[in-house]
């Protein structure tokens, strides 16, 4: 009956609260592209261009197994090359994901809500005031330096330390390691937080102390999942290994860059697919971990 | 059982003085008086809702009463420092409903787990990732015990709900407690399986001195292997007597339907 009363009340054509958004989202899409002065017009390609176009997309399907051009005496062929480059790319994504696996790993444990604030799992600052001031002190500074490590894109990152440092391997790395650890620290520190904590009080009342409760208790209840979340984060670190390279870090990037400013385009491809290659494979076997994992 | 053993003669191990839990402003539990004995076996009865689990939590302090005292070995746990609570708390195992084990260890370390209480931080890493010998030693022979040695390296989330109860019941013993509570231990089994586990309960802390207090909501089963019952409805003790004494007019008050207003509470 009061389905009924209020259906009659309903004006025709009336929107509702969900109808305001969609449209709102649609209205200011528009409004976008009317700013950006619709972008898809430069998107026609000029005569010139649709010959580069056509000429890289035709070189899709017979990708390079030699250089196009003659090359030095001594110069590693290309598959070889190819392969060198690849395993560079995975050893920098290797490299800088060890060391935002354990900066991600301590700073998660210090932005858990549950080893601050739950009494019942950590509790650390729960129980007495002072070291609850302090508690929330260390919470909110982790946060905000949490914050600050992922806003900044791994590729500003790589701009600033070879700025800063010049083109070496450990800008290249901290470029990377730097804004994953903040994103692993992030998605730990909820993973804890959502946890179950049966075990973890069950602990405590049997006598265990706040941090052994936490590690033995909730810990090993998250585990899994930030496994198989770090090695997602692995995939990703390795394109982000290879995009690195247009700044000239020896991965596949910078091969890419190099055959394409040549305007080799078999060779392009030839990089894209290992990077391909590369990308599925790891995807294949972090996939079968993941599932060991989380099983 | 190098622990301080209470003098069992002179004062119960557990004892409830005029207790009261409110949550809420509801009574949980309302002027409570118990007193278990050293070695007793213990059974609280009651629909659900009693107080039963309330009345548990009160006995381990992992509830602190909203008036009167508990009691363990003598001792006011109000008047207990946190370091106390902590040692008293690592020799009284409690088997919880949930069974509250972490399902992606191994069995070893999930009963090992019992010990934390009486370990320090970097000996119980130790212990939980490199067990010595000793230790898997003692853990499989209480796994024995239980009748699940050979889940020793087993995933815990391999095992069934029964030998899960097993490994709950084996993380205590691993305590080496004076005493063990059990809340409900066999709500998650067949009838069959739940007469066996509180019979393994019982005869564990029999063959070990152990106080056993065990909740049931199922009357004929703790009828059937507990010597004392407490009976519990809506927040008060209605009886407390040697499981022969209670009579069929006690069991009918305590599951009387509800339908008559407030019943004096």
């Amino acid at each position: 009956m009061g389905l009924e009363a209020r259906a009659t009340l309903r004006r025709p054509f009336a929107i509702g609260r969900r109808g305001f958004v969609v449209l709102a989202i649609v209205l200011s899409a528009v409004a976008a592209l009317v700013v950006l002065d619709a972008p898809f017009r430069a998107l026609l390609p000029q005569r010139g261009g649709f010959a580069i176009v056509r000429a890289f997309f035709a070189a899709m399907f017979h990708p390079a197994i030699g250089y196009e051009t003659a090359v030095p005496a001594g110069t590693p062929s290309l598959l070889a090359e190819a392969l060198a480059a690849a395993r560079r790319t995975v050893v920098f994504a290797a490299a800088a994901m060890s060391l935002a696996i354990v900066a991600g790993f301590v700073l998660g444990f210090f932005a858990s809500t549950a080893w601050w604030r739950d009494p019942a799992v950590g509790g650390a600052g729960a129980r007495r005031r002072g070291r609850r001031a302090l508690a929330g002190t260390v919470w909110a500074a982790t946060r905000v330096l949490i914050v600050g490590m992922r806003s900044v894109h791994e590729l500003l990152w790589a701009v600033i330390f070879l700025a800063a440092f010049g083109l070496n391997t450990a800008s290249a790395v901290l470029a990377i390691a730097i804004p994953y650890a903040g994103t692993l620290a992030k998605v730990f520190s909820e993973m804890i937080d959502e946890a179950p904590r049966d075990s973890a009080i069950a602990m405590q009342a049997a006598g265990a102390g706040a941090a052994q409760a936490f590690c033995f208790g909730l810990l090993p209840r998250a585990l899994p999942d930030m496994c198989a979340y770090s090695f997602y984060r692995f995939e990703c670190a390795v394109r982000s290994s290879a995009v690195l390279g247009f700044f000239g870090f020896p991965t596949l990037g910078y091969s890419i860059s190099a055959a394409f400013e040549n305007l080799h385009y078999s060779e392009v491809w030839t990089y894209l697919d290992v990077l391909a290659v590369l990308v599925v494979a790891i995807e294949i076997w972090s996939g079968s971990l993941r599932r060991r994992f989380v099983a | 059982m190098s622990c301080a053993e209470p003098d069992g003669r002179t004062t119960p191990v557990f004892e409830l003085d005029r207790t009261s839990v409110l949550y809420d402003g509801h009574a949980a539990l309302a002027d409570a008086h118990l007193r278990v004995e050293r070695g007793e076996a213990v059974a609280l009865v009651g629909p659900s809702g009693a107080g039963k689990t309330t009345l548990l939590r009160l006995l381990c302090a992992a509830v602190t009463p909203t008036s009167g005292r508990v009691l363990v070995a003598g001792q006011d746990l109000e008047a207990l420092s946190q370091r106390k609570l902590q040692g008293l708390r690592a020799r009284i195992g409690f088997v919880h409903q949930d069974l509250a084990l972490v399902p992606n260890l191994r069995v070893s370390q999930n009963v090992i787990a019992g010990s934390l209480g009486s370990l320090g931080f970097l000996r119980s890493v130790r212990a939980m990732l490199l067990p010595s010998s000793r230790e898997l030693d003692r853990a499989s022979g209480i796994l024995e015990r239980v009748g699940i040695g050979e889940k020793l390296f087993q995933r815990t989330d391999s095992l069934s709900g029964g030998q899960r109860q097993r490994v709950a019941i084996a993380r205590a013993l691993y305590q080496e407690p004076w005493a063990i509570l059990a809340d409900e231990p066999v709500s998650s089994v067949d009838p069959a399986r739940a007469r066996d586990t509180v019979a393994l309960l019982r005869d564990l802390c029999a063959e070990r001195g152990l106080t056993l207090i065990v909740s049931l909501h199922d009357l004929q089963l703790a009828r059937e292997i507990l010597p004392r019952l407490v009976g519990l409805r809506g927040g008060r003790i209605v009886f407390d007597r040697s499981t022969q004494a209670v009579s069929e007019q006690d069991f009918r008050e305590l599951y009387r339907l509800e339908g008559r207003g407030p019943d004096g509470a």
